[in-house]
């Protein structure tokens, strides 16, 4: 009977580490069985990434304009080359020359124009000088229009010669539509992330715990913190493997140049890293909820906690101090920050590692709370 | 059944033993085992309800003891205080010596579990389920996968080694749970209604397969939860009647039948009509309850093993009746289960 005996178990750290292998073990073979999960965690990101970038802070194109010129004189002339200007070279206006003042304010009125600029009889840099009469309802061809046309006066006024050059000029080229789109980048990828430990570490406890398979855990020899650990960190790497493909899909997207090999393997440990943070975030959120009810609750105030106050989509630092506050706790600042800093900066991998020292200690802080709150009791 | 190893020839379980035991050969005392579970005063409360009372009882190695009784009576919160997922509000519980609220690792490492809850993942095959809970114990290496050939030969499920767990049948999938519950050979084994929800083939391989577990290891301890009276009749032991949190009455199987002082039935058919002699001598052989649905007709109940339906057959032939038609029904479980716990419905 003896020589077929059971096998004699590992104890000790071995026992933890086997355990926290077995938790990952499971995790990834759960994940590979359900592509439709990384598809759709890679997915949103990547719909995100390319909506948001066509649609928030696109350059302005093909603002229906309408030029009165009322004075006939050198000025006026310049100033209708530079509208013609603003025309054929950024297309940011589709320019209607009238005659009329108020056959244009009635287009105004009718949303056939979005501005009138009106060239008033004796047009001078002494004055009068021209007026814009701008639809505000939309703020923002409002301000693009007031800018541009601002511009073209100043240059007329200054009698500089190129009004062509003085529309291109660049304040408006600021964030132009590429640039937002690579800046969106690094925060597409941190999307990814959350999304991945979302359903992989979050919504898996709360599964676990439903359907009973947490009760199987639970009843092992494997202690807690070894049982918390696995659970954080099968979470992290499959939130990684969310990362690192959607990382993938925007080198291939945008026009972002990365340095060398350092630095793709400092990106590559950054989103390693901030997987391990929001995965451990999920993990202390939910080491007391009971069902997946509590995520739907959760979803949207820890999307809108974590996410935009990240400076994901908008610098930090235009923040209010409360929600500054709110951006100094949050590791998607941090794990933000330091993509920024290797994909678009090019920074070299050192710089980047303050925002490593947060994050692996924000997953510690988190973990250990867990642990002290994990009830190992059904 | 299934192919195991040159060990001695597996003891067969035939047709359930209890049932048509013999009178006046009461069950031989078990013999002086060392004790395996030791459960005393064992008390839960949740808030002001009493979900155990003071339960005390106690299970030798290699027993199997099943716990019967309503939904609500206990049973689940006194199998995971047992099992260290609950800790108890009074009373202690030893497993092979430890206790289960100060030693929970060493508990842990002596039991195995298999609970109501699903505890497989659906998404991973038979033999990684097995294998990530193998892990959990901290088995590794061949000695896992020797452990995980056993017991997938001992379940059956063998040749479903590489199917994934959502494509088993419900029968397979309860399979499954027991060879995960007893992968890492424990030396207790907490079985939560093992067979609920299954069709009666399934059941059936599950008491066999429990049959050759145990079989294969004799010191292992058993204890098994059920409402199903023909269960605990076939695979326990020793039996204790739960309910409202407190043990009515423990013993076993076979023995509780005889206890109940109705608990064979008689029915009596005649040629002839009978008279009140015939049936005043009947209730003088010692039958209760006795009645005549028709004139040519007796009914009565005796204590199990006295044989008073054949010896009341044998007497109206005596006195000239030509008997035509006798039945003779045997106490089950059940009646012994209602005459302990009543047949109204439970508030749970």
């Amino acid at each position: 009977m003896k020589r077929n005996g059971p096998p004699r178990p590992a104890r000790g750290p071995f026992l933890a580490l086997l355990g926290i292998a077995a938790i990952c073990q499971r995790a990834y073979l759960t994940l590979w069985r359900q592509p439709i999960l990384i598809i759709s965690t890679m997915l949103f990101p990547l719909v995100y990434l390319l909506v948001l970038g066509n649609s928030l802070n696109r350059q302005l194109r093909h603002i229906p304009l309408a030029v009165v010129d009322e004075a006939g004189n050198a000025e006026s002339a310049a100033c209708r080359r530079g509208v013609m200007a603003l025309e054929t070279g950024r297309e940011l206006v589709n320019a209607t020359f009238l005659d009329d003042r108020e056959e244009a304010m009635r287009g105004l009125r009718r949303g056939t124009y979005r501005g009138v600029w009106i060239l008033p009889f004796r047009l001078s840099a002494k004055g009068p000088g021209p007026a814009f009469v701008g639809d505000n309802t939309d703020r923002f061809s409002f301000d693009a229009l007031d800018t541009a046309l601002r511009q073209i006066w100043d240059e007329v006024a200054r009698g500089t010669t190129s009004a062509a050059a003085a529309a291109d000029s660049s304040r408006l080229e600021a964030y132009p539509y590429l640039d937002y789109l690579t800046y969106l980048g690094p925060a597409v990828v941190c999307l990814s992330i959350f999304m991945g430990s979302m359903v992989s570490g979050g919504l898996q406890v709360l599964e676990d715990r439903m359907y009973g398979y947490h009760e199987g855990y639970l009843v092992t020899p494997i202690s807690t913190g070894a049982l918390v650990t696995g659970n954080v960190l099968a979470g992290a790497v499959v939130a990684s493997l969310a990362g690192l493909l959607v990382l993938g899909a925007i080198l291939m997207l945008t026009p972002v140049v990365v340095a060398g090999s350092r630095e793709v393997a400092a990106a590559v440990a950054t989103v390693f890293l901030t997987s391990l943070a929001i995965s451990a975030v999920w993990f202390l959120l939910f080491a007391r909820a009971r069902g997946v009810s509590v995520l739907r609750g959760m979803f949207g105030i820890i999307n809108a906690l974590l996410f935009f106050p990240s400076g994901a989509l908008y610098p930090v630092e235009s923040y209010p101090p409360w929600l500054q506050a709110i951006s100094r706790a949050d590791p998607l600042t941090y794990g933000l920050n330091a993509l920024r800093n290797l994909l678009l900066r090019g920074s070299s991998p050192h710089t980047v590692l303050p925002d490593w020292v947060f994050l692996l200690t924000f997953a510690l802080v988190c973990g250990i709370l867990t642990r002290v709150l994990f009830r190992r009791e059904i | 059944m299934t192919a195991r190893g040159p060990s001695a020839p597996e003891p067969l379980l035939d047709a359930p033993p209890f049932l048509d035991e013999p009178a006046g050969h009461p069950i031989p005392a078990a013999a002086p085992r060392p004790v395996s579970i030791a459960v005393d005063r064992l008390t839960r409360k949740f808030g002001d309800r009493l979900a155990d009372d003071a339960v005390t009882f106690s299970v030798s190695e290699g027993e199997t003891y099943g716990i019967l009784g309503p939904n609500g009576a206990g049973k689940t919160t006194l199998i995971r205080m047992l099992t260290t997922l609950l800790p108890p509000t009074s009373g202690t519980a030893r497993i092979r010596g430890r206790d289960v609220v100060r030693d929970r690792p060493a508990v842990r490492r002596t039991i195995g579990t298999v609970s109501q809850a699903v505890t497989t993942d659906e998404h991973l095959t038979v033999e990684e389920n097995l294998s990530v809970q193998g892990k959990m114990y901290g088995l590794f290496g061949r000695g896992l996968s020797r452990m995980i050939d056993r017991r997938l030969a001992q379940v059956g499920l063998l040749d479903r080694r590489k199917q994934i767990t959502r494509e088993l049948s419900g029968g397979m999938r309860r399979r499954l749970e027991i060879a995960r519950g007893v992968l890492h050979s424990p030396r207790v084994l907490f079985l939560d209604e093992p067979t609920s929800g299954l069709d009666p083939q399934s059941r059936r391989a599950i008491w066999e397969m429990l049959g050759e577990l145990k079989a294969d290891d004799a010191e292992l301890a058993i204890i098994l939860t059920t409402h199903a009276m023909d269960e605990a009749d076939f695979l326990c032991d020793r039996v204790a009647i739960m309910d409202q949190g407190r043990i009515l009455c423990e013993d076993s199987p076979a023995a509780l039948k005889r206890s109940l002082e109705t608990g064979e039935r008689t029915q009596i058919e005649t040629a002839r009509t009978l008279s009140e002699a015939d049936g005043e001598a009947i209730v003088a052989l010692g039958a209760r309850s006795w009645r005549a649905p028709a004139a040519n007709a007796a009914e009565f109940q005796s204590r199990p093993g006295e044989d008073l339906g054949r010896r009341a057959a044998r007497l109206l032939e005596d006195r000239g009746h030509r008997i035509v038609h006798l039945t003779i029904t045997s106490v089950t479980l059940e009646d012994v289960f209602f005459s302990y716990t009543g047949r109204e419905l439970r508030g749970e």
